[in-house]
């Protein structure tokens, strides 16, 4: 399989990824850009699964936190991505190296999985559980199945800044 | 009362909200406090990025052999806004840097002062570490 | 003030997350979920008082359960915040952006403890629509103010 190694040397040459990177203001904005609205998408995740697993909100059918909660996460979920991604760019071959930031995009794909199984089975039946306070058993499960994976997202997010085992 | 007692803990609890973006990295378990180290030599290179600077600093050893020192600094925004330019730091010249050694690589220090060969004394560290400032 | 900052520099539980890097990470772990969870349950309120969110629940029902989760993550918070506000204690003096941010996280603070509280549990007929709006802009321009200088003081000291 062929080295990804010198794609992402390109990448790290390019004028604009190192003109961030070595930017008094653009790397800072980016990166606070980053995190601030990592924990706005990530809060509200948490608040939708405190339902879920039946901690909180327990007098709103799951269907309205859920349907109305969503636009909101994506409108956090769209500049975390944006923003990880230029982070990425603009120092491909550190975080290429860092197994803090290898286990984070696995654990994003696993909580992409999660989220995926539960809207495409467990939500379709929705309505017959989607009032009682304690919802079915295999939603509770996604429910803290998602604040795991969430919770050690963000973890390992900031174990990438320890330069740990590098 | 219930307001009240609300209030004050969630008050204590800010107080130390704002800890986790100054213990950035955790200092004491990269860099030796203990470690204290001065270096004297001239600049191979500086690399001003994000989010850490690098300085690569050539020490003659009292054998006459030269050892390349990796001093880790503060990033371009800080530095510029304490006065240093990129300018200021040109390949060749000499410098002093004083910081404290790496715990697990004897050739690398995270940098506290840089004093350039004009006398002019700059703080090069990044936030978070001991006495952080104190040494500006 | 200086005093009492380096009395929390030499505790032993100070010394102890200095030296430790599991202890160190451990609690700044606990501290970032707590936080993220925090400013969740701030948001699902805000937007619910600026007319977004889960709309046909009542609000003063959504608020109240916010409200306890508020007191949880608030709790965790202050309690893996205090190692690490104590370990580095003197630090706090010397930098201007964390003054800056301690001011808006005491407004947040305040804010969310009074007016905030007082509209979000109040009758949703009771009061003139434009005062929830408000109130829900003011509370979420103070506490992402909060989220971003806090992250701004790792640039700007």
């Amino acid at each position: 399989m062929p080295s990804i190694i010198p794609a992402l040397e390109w990448i790290e040459g390019l004028p604009w990824t190192t003109a961030i990177r070595e930017s008094a203001w653009g790397y800072p904005i980016i990166e606070t850009a980053h995190v601030a609205s990592i924990v706005a998408f990530t809060g509200l995740v948490i608040m939708m699964d405190l339902r879920l697993v039946g901690l909180a909100f327990t007098h709103a059918p799951l269907t309205q936190i859920q349907r109305r909660l969503f636009p909101w996460q994506m409108a956090g979920l769209v500049p975390s991505t944006a923003t990880g991604l230029l982070l990425c760019c603009v120092d491909p071959l550190r975080y290429y190296g860092n197994v803090f930031f290898r286990v984070k995009l696995v654990l994003l794909a696993l909580a992409g999985v999660n989220a995926l199984a539960f809207h495409l089975r467990t939500y379709r039946t929705a309505r017959r559980w989607e009032d009682d306070p304690r919802v079915t058993s295999t939603a509770r499960l996604a429910g803290a199945v998602s604040l795991l994976l969430w919770s050690a997202i963000i973890v390992s997010g900031r174990l990438i800044a320890s330069n740990w085992f590098n | 009362m219930k307001t009240g007692i609300v209030l004050a803990l969630l008050a204590a609890g800010a107080l130390c909200a704002g800890q986790p973006a100054l213990a950035h990295h955790p200092f004491a378990a990269e860099y030796d406090v203990n470690e204290p180290v001065t270096l004297t030599g001239t600049l191979a290179r500086m690399e001003w990025v994000n989010p850490h600077g690098w300085i690569f600093i050539d020490v003659k050893q009292p054998d006459g052999t030269i050892t390349q020192w990796t001093v880790e600094t503060s990033g371009p925004g800080q530095m510029s806004r304490r006065g240093l330019k990129k300018t200021d730091t040109v390949d060749g010249m000499s410098l002093v840097i004083k910081g404290y050694q790496s715990r697990n690589k004897p050739t690398l220090a995270n940098g506290r002062t840089l004093v350039l060969a004009d006398g002019r004394s700059f703080y090069v560290g990044a936030v978070g570490g001991p006495n952080d400032g104190a040494d500006r | 003030m200086l005093p009492f900052l380096e009395w929390c520099e030499g505790l032993a539980v100070s010394q102890a997350y200095r030296e430790s890097l599991w202890l160190f990470t451990l609690t700044q772990s606990l501290h970032l979920v707590a936080i993220t969870t925090f400013i969740g349950a701030i948001l699902i309120v805000d937007l619910r008082l600026l007319g977004w969110g889960p709309v046909r629940q009542s609000r003063a029902g959504m608020a109240r359960s916010a409200q306890r989760i508020l007191l949880w993550a608030g709790l965790a918070v202050l309690a893996t915040g205090i190692p690490q506000f104590t370990a580095n204690a003197l630090s706090y003096p010397r930098s201007p952006v964390f003054v800056v941010k301690m001011c808006l996280l005491a407004a947040a603070l305040v804010f969310t403890a009074t007016v905030r509280r007082r509209v979000a549990l109040a009758d949703e007929g009771g009061l003139p629509s434009w005062v929830p709006r408000a109130v829900g802009a003011v509370s979420l321009a103070l506490w992402m103010g909060v989220t971003i200088g806090g992250r701004l003081i790792a640039f700007y000291g």
